[in-house]
């Protein structure tokens, strides 16, 4: 009983800083919602049942540009592929029941992932934790949504910038992870990709999709040379 | 709208299916680490088009560069490097466009 008790501890601890910085991420996103005419309802329920940042904030953002339903769950779908990599990562260490694997994959996400694989490698198989980070995560979403949403109904988005939010908001996400040539070599040619498909179709459906799909193998390309050179 | 309800339904099944699968089918196989690394660099792909799509706006068939957008973005992306503060960043960024929209447009 200690030790479960000590368990939960350690999750909610270490997961306090990142919940702060998720709970950041999820007002902008509540506001967003707002903007691109969500209700509240609708607001929180996506939240609350997709619970995934970058899929939420993509979602609105297409949706305010326009996109079709079919190129919103293309989109979606891409950017839900690096969770096969994390669930794959992760199983190991959530192992238990069926019932609560399928209960706990719900919580697999980037910030539940760093954390949960890193304790996993320390301790071994941890659920408990796995469940506290997870718990902890999806409060500070849920909770900073709802707050986010109830300030996007009281300012005026022209006025206090809020559609400038958007675009920031990617770059605040989008910087920090370019750390090495290939990541950096991805975001570069996504931007000449991007660039010409707009050019050539101004407010196109396929910029994104097609974006998605062909300047990841401009990084990888450059990985695997970086490799063999090495 | 229920139109916003069925995209919900529809979001909520494709990201559980994704993590899912994960756990419960990937776990164990081994996948090549070409197909690894090619999908931990499509967010990144995914992400600067969304960027790219809201710096230049499609206007009567053209492009056109919203210099507020730009302003932002860039006044983000060095604050960030910087401080890696993500909330102060967007902050800055936001209030950086919203003085080029004011003073320079």
């Amino acid at each position: 009983m200690e030790d479960k008790k000590k368990t939960i501890k350690a999750g909610l601890i270490e997961t306090l800083p990142i919940a702060i910085a998720v709970a950041a991420y999820g007002i902008s996103y509540g506001v967003l919602a707002t903007q691109a005419q969500f209700s509240l309802a609708e607001t929180i329920a996506m939240s609350l049942f997709v619970f995934s940042g970058s899929v939420q904030m993509v979602t609105v953002a297409m949706l305010m540009g326009g996109a079709t339903l079919t190129s919103i769950l293309v989109t979606s779908a891409l950017l839900n592929l690096r969770n096969l990599l994390y669930g794959a990562a992760l199983a190991e260490g959530l192992h238990s029941s069926r019932k609560q694997r399928w209960l706990l994959s719900f919580g697999v996400t980037d910030e539940s992932f760093v954390l949960g694989s890193q304790r996993f490698k320390k301790y071994g198989p941890d659920p408990l934790y796995f469940a506290a980070v997870a718990g902890t995560l999806y409060f500070a979403w849920a909770f900073s949504t709802l707050i986010g949403a109830l300030i996007g109904n009281q300012v005026d988005p022209l006025k206090w910038g809020l559609d400038l939010a958007f675009p920031v908001t990617f770059v605040a996400l989008l910087i920090p992870s370019l750390k090495d040539k290939p990541v950096i070599a991805t975001a570069l040619s996504a931007v000449v990709i991007a660039i010409g498909l707009e050019s050539l179709a101004p407010g196109n459906e396929f910029t994104i999709i097609l974006t998605g799909v062909l300047s990841p193998l401009v990084g990888l390309y450059l990985k695997r040379r970086g490799n063999d050179v090495s | 709208m229920f139109h916003n309800w069925i995209l919900i339904g529809l979001l909520t099944v494709i990201t559980y299916l994704s993590r899912i699968i994960g756990v419960e089918i990937m776990a164990g196989r081994k996948m090549s680490p070409t197909l690894r690394l090619y999908f931990q660099y499509v967010p990144i792909a995914i992400i600067t088009a969304l960027i790219i799509k809201q710096i230049f706006i499609p206007t009567d068939g053209q492009l056109t560069l919203s210099l507020p957008v730009l302003i932002g973005c860039l006044s983000t992306a060095i604050i960030i490097r910087i401080t890696n503060w993500f909330l102060p960043s967007v902050a800055i960024g936001v209030m950086a466009g919203l003085f080029t929209r004011y003073f320079f447009i």
